[in-house]
């Protein structure tokens, strides 16, 4: 069952900066890419080649921490340590500025988009999490700040298919929040990694979710349902995957399509996990499939499956670089 | 254990072995360029400390960006925990504004105490022992003890670049401890040297321990009244009597903005200004741009404190520094109104409110003195001269249980400017219960529109709506926190077999089970207007019942980094 990680390309896309994060559109076609020149850069097949398509440079003040694309493909949001959120709305070959999104008090680390299209997350090192509306006319208002965690918020994402949000923190815990009347609230917390949660990730069904942390592991949650009825929702840690990473996890990414866990690490290297179809639902197994030592020269920042070309992987480093990986899982 | 280390920007907690390591959280923190290294490479080694630790070094003359400390681990000290227990209580909106843990290099004191500037090497070692004293420590070995140097209150929240949010150090002056200080003074010195003990309670408290001992808000009124002048307590008010002063130039702020909204385009929307966590997020966070649409009417609790160091302290014959005025309020965001400079009387050296106890205080009060009010016999009589007495109940004002702000100013406006008469207003919910509106039409045309708008969330949109041209408002109340002050931070908190909801409810229907008053028609107000307020001119007037704001520089921008 060993897989191998076969190297597209690589390109060079935020020169002498960061680059922090790279997403894929709903359709697989193109990837943005963000980083600390505060630009977004996005990213189409030209042939066999990733070229550059488009440049939205006057965006932020600082770094774009993370971009988003909307569900249905024609918005981008960024997130950046400008304290502000921006809106990009596609026309035709370019991107034109909506809207900025102002609250948080200091850098938002997150922003991410609910399925329905109408909900939008942010993160900030503020320690608070909001949750925004958007209406029928584009104007954006905020619904509810949750104010669960002690320190820096580092990322939430949404369910795939419920109304649940999530999120992970350098105080080392991850909240679970659902709307409760007409408001936002924390309904679990669920504690275990030993350092800063960096990323999470819900599996393609979304019964379970992946935390990666600055502990060097990679944690599976499953939510349980206490059989005597009672409505106490609580997250179990059912796998902790622990000894493949060398240094800091940054990132983890479950593919909708194959159900294999990609991660991204301080060690320079990315490394794609399956799981055993032969272990106990409620203790997962995990086993390295695939592993790119020095995949970039520098920290991976993200990891990112496409949505609809199976095997499709995409990373980013600090050395500005991103790379498309082609994961075959029986080499 | 001792242990030398300098500290990454991203340090911890004083005493947590953890921010010994390099923390991840600094490459992200810590936007240097592409520098891998940024963790080695910084040219600032910054200490994350208290305020007063801060301080105390910067008294002994040295520059923060070449200290090594020396200091045994330390677990959570009493501090911390007390700085966090305290961070937690104050409303939401203040919250948010708060500064966290994080030090970006530019950033420095803006109020540094004097320090007496040592030449020598720039470099010192400081052993903090496990009292939580600091010694400097010399070359030689030598021990110094430094001085524990403070900050004020105002200091903290003019200023951007806090390094901690400790108020908890900063607020030790406002407590009940401070009460039973100064009524034990009393009985220490002589008659001369006593000062005049006033209390003034607010009805939002009142409701609230009504609920905690299943009282009526009235009895509440009266055994507390024993029970405070029983501890030497000389009166006791009621703050709903200068609220109705509140009342009445909110109505005659709105109207004078109304008739001027052609000629000034921040006249409107006026936003109500008696909420202390609103003003103090709308100075620091949207400074300039939304203080001309804050009514400058005082709060209750300040115009209570006009009436007790100005009439009260006249009439008694009693210099306003010899008068110990202390309010009991919903929230922690009070005590910081009163200590807000504009409220201070400089000619007397004295703070028109010298000390804000919440509703939870009074309960800490009642049970260290293991009194239940249950039990209290309601002996002495209802103070009079400051409050809404009717026989032996107090009176209200209808409303919201945040002053009713909205009610008092619509009905005015409405007969006013459009001779219009309302009985009852309509209340139309919006996003959520904490956002409501009211609105008068007449012939299909919209003649007023005010909001009520609590919580942070509502704020930020109101904020954001305002700032894009798009608030329909006329008037707007504001209150920080989500169901308004009978839930504030300071109340009594529900008995174990109570929700906060069910709690909040039984808030509101005993604040509500006061009879109330109308301040137009209240004679004892309009007896004061006359007496004192127009015997002292206009401009004197204006100071005792109304206030400003100030706008605080915000230098949060990573820009400003110099590196």
């Amino acid at each position: 069952m060993k897989g191998a990680l076969e190297l597209l390309q690589r390109v060079s896309a935020h020169p002498d900066a960061r680059c922090w994060y790279v997403a894929w559109n709903p359709a697989g076609t193109l990837l943005a890419s963000c980083g600390g020149d505060r630009a977004i850069r996005i990213w189409g097949k030209e042939g066999d080649s990733w070229e550059c398509k488009c440049v939205l440079a006057d965006g932020h003040q600082r770094t774009v921490r993370k971009v988003a694309w909307s569900p249905c493909g024609k918005y981008l949001a960024s997130a950046s340590f400008d304290a502000t959120t921006c809106i990009w709305k596609k026309t035709n070959d370019d991107f034109e500025s909506l809207t900025v999104l102002e609250g948080h008090e200091n850098e938002v680390k997150c922003v991410a988009w609910a399925p329905s299209g109408n909900l939008l997350a942010t993160c900030s090192r503020d320690k608070s999490v909001w949750i925004w509306e958007v209406d029928e006319e584009d104007e954006y208002e905020c619904v509810s700040v949750v104010n669960s965690h002690m320190q820096d918020v580092k990322h939430v994402v949404w369910h795939p298919t419920q109304e649940l949000l999530a999120s992970a923190s350098y105080d080392n815990k991850v909240c679970i929040y659902k709307e409760e009347d007409d408001d936002w609230e924390c309904r679990a917390t669920l504690e275990g990694h030993e350092s800063t949660v960096w990323s999470l990730t819900f599996d393609p069904e979304g019964q379970r979710l992946a935390s990666c942390s600055d502990d060097r592991t990679v944690k599976i949650w499953k939510e349980s349902t206490p059989g005597d009825g009672s409505s106490d929702e609580s997250w179990k840690c059912v796998c902790t995957l622990s000894g493949f990473h060398g240094r800091t996890v940054y990132d983890v990414a479950w593919c909708r399509l194959t159900g294999a866990l990609a991660t991204a690490c301080g060690d320079d290297g990315v490394r794609v996990f399956r799981e055993d179809p032969t272990a106990d639902p409620e203790q997962p197994v995990f086993f390295m499939s695939a592993h790119v030592p020095k995949a970039h020269s520098q920290d991976i920042n993200c990891v990112s499956w496409n949505p609809k070309e199976a095997g499709l992987l995409a990373t980013c480093s600090d050395n500005g670089e991103f790379a498309i990986w082609k994961y075959n899982s029986d080499s | 254990m001792i242990c030398e280390a300098s500290f990454d920007v991203d340090a911890r907690v004083l005493g947590d072995p953890r921010e010994l390591r390099s923390s991840p959280g600094t490459k992200e923190n810590f936007h240097h360029g592409n520098n891998h290294q940024a963790a080695h490479d910084q040219p600032h080694k910054l200490l994350r400390v208290h305020v007063c630790f801060c301080a105390e070094l910067l008294s002994s003359g040295l520059r923060l960006d070449s200290l090594e400390v020396i200091h045994r681990s330390l677990p959570t000290t009493s501090h911390t925990a007390a700085a966090k227990a305290m961070a937690s209580h104050f409303s939401g909106v203040l919250q948010l504004t708060d500064l966290d843990d994080f030090i970006t290099p530019s950033q420095e004191c803006v109020k540094p105490v004097k320090v007496e500037k040592k030449q020598g090497r720039s470099v010192a070692k400081i052993q903090i022992e496990d009292d939580g004293s600091y010694f400097q420590v010399y070359q030689d070995g030598q021990k110094e003890k430094l001085e524990k140097a403070k900050i004020t209150l105002n200091d903290c929240l003019a200023c951007s670049g806090c390094i901690t949010s400790a108020e908890s150090v900063l607020i030790t002056q406002q407590s009940h401890e401070e009460l039973y200080r100064v009524l034990r003074q009393n009985k220490q010195v002589s008659s001369s040297e006593q000062k005049v003990v006033v209390v003034s309670v607010s009805p939002q408290s009142r409701a609230s321990l009504a609920a905690h001992y299943s009282l009526s808000s009235s009895e509440v009124a009266r055994r507390l009244t024993s029970f405070l002048k029983n501890l030497g307590v000389h009166h006791v008010f009621d703050t709903s009597f200068s609220r109705s002063f509140s009342l009445l130039e909110s109505q005659r702020e709105f109207l004078e903005r109304f008739r001027r909204k052609e000629v000034d385009k921040k006249a409107l929307p006026m936003l109500a200004s008696a909420c202390p966590g609103w003003i103090c997020y709308a100075e620091k966070t949207h400074g300039e741009f939304i203080l001309p649409y804050i009514s400058t009417t005082r709060s209750p609790q300040q115009m209570m404190g006009s009436l007790v160091k100005g009439y009260f302290a006249s009439q008694k014959g009693v210099s306003p520094q010899n008068i110990y005025h202390v309010t009991v309020m919903p929230c922690y965001d009070k005590k910081l109104e009163a200590s807000r400079p504009d409220f201070y009387l400089s000619d007397y050296e004295t703070r028109e409110v010298d000390c804000v106890i919440t509703s939870g205080e009074v309960l800490k009060m009642l049970e260290e003195k293991n009194v239940s009010l249950r039990d209290v016999e309601e002996v002495t009589p209802l103070d009079t001269m400051f409050s809404n007495v009717c026989g032996e109940e107090l009176l209200g004002h209808p409303g919201s249980g945040s002053g009713g702000y909205l009610h008092h100013i619509y009905k005015h406006a409405a007969k006013q400017l459009f001779g219009i008469g309302v009985d009852e207003l309509t209340y139309k919910t919006m996003k959520n219960k904490d956002f409501q509106e009211v609105t008068l039409e007449k012939d299909g045309q919209i003649l007023l529109q005010f909001a009520a708008v609590y919580g942070f969330r509502n704020i930020q949109n109101l904020v954001q709506k305002l700032k894009r041209g798009k608030s329909p408002y006329h008037f707007v109340e504001v209150m920080a926190c989500p169901s308004g002050c009978l839930n504030g931070g300071g109340q009594l908190k529900p008995s174990s077999d109570q929700t906060n909801k069910e709690l909040l409810q039984q808030v509101e229907e005993l604040y509500r089970g006061e009879r109330t008053s109308v301040p137009e028609q209240d004679s004892r107000v309009a007896e004061l207007y006359q007496s004192w307020l127009e015997s002292v001119g206009e401009e004197k007037a204006r100071l005792l019942l109304h206030t400003q704001y100030h706008a605080i520089e915000k230098n949060t921008s990573g820009l400003g980094i110099k590196w």
